[in-house]
């Protein structure tokens, strides 16, 4: 039992609720905001490893006391390891998740708080509640309680891009949230057969009914809940058919607002991913959908991305497009390759998170997005230029940032899992991407300035400048040591294989 | 009856879906289209709970003089049922947000088309010149 | 006997909700296969559910779109 994995999601939602009652006193909002926000990060480091139950209904073999009045047709059966609660699991992986997350999720509420003129509002709150939904959605060991808050992150996903006062975002967030009410109830379809499969909701339990013959693993039932489950997945993770919704959400929301949002896809992508990988690895195809899909995503959305002249577009498609090496890590299905996949969506979270704030200047300094009509930002902000530049060397992994580390680590796993034709696909895009950003930039920082183009005069905000290094040390740092991230992560992809 | 009334219900259940899907995705009057959500959600909904259904059972609540095992045996299952509760209101809520927007979008476009609203904005940010020069 | 009367009506009354034109008769008639589900709840022994769905889906989902109706067209557009 531990009293302080609940609270990564109750503190948030409680700091959500308490914004709501200072609407309009802005001082007061502001440094409760951030204040809950430093601590979202340094929870996760102060936990212990292990599991909490909610309620305290532990399995019933962790508690003897309970188990002796209750008879033999339910002690001696698999009823006895079955978990009757809501389970929170939280190990190293989730610690680093969780960190990584809060991390984020701190810079982007530090550089909203600082950009936009009044921070009391529902853009706080609905920001706080997407990183409760999200948190519980690492954390959860219940696959009903997943869907949940999956519906929950949607909904804030929708309320985010509507506070943010951009050009057609309502259509969009209807339109994302039309799509999203056909996939939900298709993910809950699927759940509610893995529920009539194996009566269960407990993700352990189910792996433990189908890995222990108490179910029959090549129930035809089973199969149409994998194909369910994966559809909710690619909704949520916004992998093709849904890539050009998912790249529109983030063109539709504010920088800051983007910056969270991808962070909720990416960790999405990892949680449903490593929950489809437990559950249905036995059947030989969904590994190689995995990896079809994402080659497919990386493919469309770069490709895509070259095609576009708003630059949110431009990040948002290279931020989809990106997915796609977590989803090769994972669907390969080795040790190493899971490892890999895993730490690319650390890095991809940090990276694109960067490029958003990053590219979030431009938009303060000129309320323009078209690279047609921008140029010559380089002589206004020199500093901030070479940030901006730094990240996109950080996506496109070039050695000492991090991105280099995994993408050198899912080219190792993907030829010792003898499919090197994935390596030379993700060595093609890397570069595909690299020259995709350095078009945008080019057009937007080094072209000479058109004469239509006016500049406001403010100086970006020092918060703005803060996150936009803290990210680049932690580029730095991951890429330098990139065992800091491996060796919680380890861990977990052991116990997959 | 030729069919059990567990097998006509997860029929029903079926059938309010695809009638839902079919809303949804071919029906171009967006009010509309939120009806076909919600009878997606309610077919999903009505799938669950049928689930639980024991035939010839009893409601799941545990009176005094009955047995455990006696109880495990006939009792409908109510784990699903749980789940439907949440999902309910989680739906309605959903449709809530839906529909204010969809109010919102009226006022601005004075349609309530899903052709007019939700395609033109697509039209407007894919740029006319794909290979522009930079 | 009732519960396939019941399965009946919940589809029935779907197709009927969506093929009227008149979208606030569309609203109201929303609420047959809600109040059909209910009763059918009530018959597949969940008898608590059955009374939140009776809430939900004939008095509150009704109201919504009858709301949203009014608030925009009555008429479908052509």
């Amino acid at each position: 039992m531990n009293p302080l994995i609940p609270l990564m999601v109750i503190i948030p939602i409680a700091c959500a609720l308490i914004l709501n009652l200072f609407h309009t006193k802005d001082r007061t909002v502001k440094i409760i905001a951030i204040i809950i926000a430093i601590i979202l990060p340094s929870i996760p480091l102060f936990t212990n490893y292990g599991y909490h139950y909610f309620g305290g209904y532990a399995p019933l073999i962790e508690n003897p006391a309970l188990a002796q009045g209750l008879p033999v047709s339910i002690t001696a059966s698999a009823l006895n390891v079955f978990h009757p609660a809501i389970t929170y699991y939280f190990g190293s992986a989730q610690q680093i998740f969780m960190v990584v997350l809060g991390i984020i999720a701190f810079l982007a509420i530090l550089t909203s708080l600082s950009e936009t003129r009044k921070p009391s509002g529902v853009y706080a709150f609905l920001m706080f509640m997407g990183v409760a939904s999200m948190s519980a959605i690492i954390l959860t060991d219940d696959i009903f309680n997943l869907y949940v808050f999956f519906e929950i992150i949607a909904v804030t996903q929708v309320g985010i891009v509507v506070a943010s006062k951009v050009k057609g975002n309502m259509e969009t967030a209807l339109k994302y949230m039309i799509i999203g009410s056909i996939a939900s109830p298709l993910l809950l379809l699927g759940v509610a057969l893995l529920l009539g499969v194996t009566g269960n909701v407990n993700i352990t339990d189910i792996i433990y009914s189908i890995k222990t013959g108490l179910v029959n693993p090549q129930s035809p039932v089973l199969l149409m809940a994998c194909g369910l489950i994966i559809f909710g997945w690619l909704y949520a993770a916004g992998l093709p058919p849904f890539h050009t919704i998912k790249s529109e959400i983030y063109s539709r929301a504010l920088p800051h607002g983007a910056a969270l949002l991808q962070a909720f896809s990416v960790f999405t992508l990892v949680a449903i991913g490593l929950i489809i990988i437990k559950i249905f690895a036995f059947f030989p195809f969904a590994n190689v959908f995995i990896v079809g899909i994402s080659v497919i995503a990386m493919i469309l959305s770069i490709t895509m991305a070259l095609m576009q002249t708003d630059f949110k577009r431009i990040i948002g498609f290279l931020a989809v497009g990106e997915l796609g090496y977590i989803g090769i890590g994972l669907g390969l299905g080795t040790a190493a390759s899971i490892t890999a996949g895993l730490f690319q969506a650390i890095n991809e979270a940090i990276i694109t998170a960067f490029l958003f704030i990053g590219f979030g200047t431009i938009l303060y300094k000129t309320r323009e997005s078209d690279i047609r009509k921008l140029g010559g930002i380089m002589v206004e902000m020199p500093k901030v230029t070479l940030l901006v530049l730094l990240s996109g060397l950080a996506m496109a992994g070039v050695p000492p940032l991090n991105a280099f580390q995994s993408k050198l680590m899912l080219i190792q796993s993907s030829l010792s899992a003898g499919v090197p034709e994935l390596g030379i696909i993700m060595i093609l895009l890397s570069i595909v991407t690299f020259m995709t950003f350095m078009k945008a930039f080019y057009a937007i920082y080094m072209r000479p300035k058109p004469s239509t183009l006016k500049i406001i005069d403010s100086n970006i905000p020092k918060a703005t400048i803060f996150s936009l290094v803290v990210f680049l040390i932690l580029c730095i740092i991951l890429g330098l040591f990139p065992q800091i991230a491996t060796s919680y992560l380890q861990p977990l992809a052991n116990s997959l294989i | 009856m030729i069919i059990d009334p567990q097998l006509g219900s997860f029929f029903t259940a079926g059938a309010l879906i695809i009638i839902g899907l079919f809303a949804a995705l071919f029906i171009d009057n967006l009010i509309k289209k939120v009806i076909g959500l919600l009878f997606i959600a309610d077919g999903v909904n009505l799938f669950i709970v049928t689930m639980g259904y024991k035939a010839g059972g009893i409601v799941y609540v545990f009176l005094p003089g009955m047995t455990v095992d006696w109880f495990a045996q006939n009792a409908s299952y109510p784990l699903p049922f749980a789940l439907v509760l949440t999902s309910i209101v989680i739906g309605a809520s959903t449709l809530a947000v839906m529909l204010s927007l969809i109010i919102i979008l009226y006022k601005k476009h004075g349609s309530i088309k899903a052709s007019k609203i939700l395609g033109e904005k697509g039209n407007q940010t894919q740029s006319k010149t794909p290979g522009d020069k930079i | 006997m009732i519960e396939y009367i019941l399965m009946i009506v919940a589809v029935l009354g779907a197709v009927i909700a969506l093929t009227q034109r008149d979208l606030l008769k569309t609203a109201i008639l929303t609420g047959i296969p809600g109040a059909a589900i209910a009763f059918l709840f009530q018959f597949l022994l969940a008898p608590d559910v059955a009374l939140t769905q009776a809430i939900v889906g004939t008095a509150i989902v009704p109201v919504f779109f009858a709301l949203a109706v009014k608030k925009t067209l009555r008429m479908e557009e052509e």
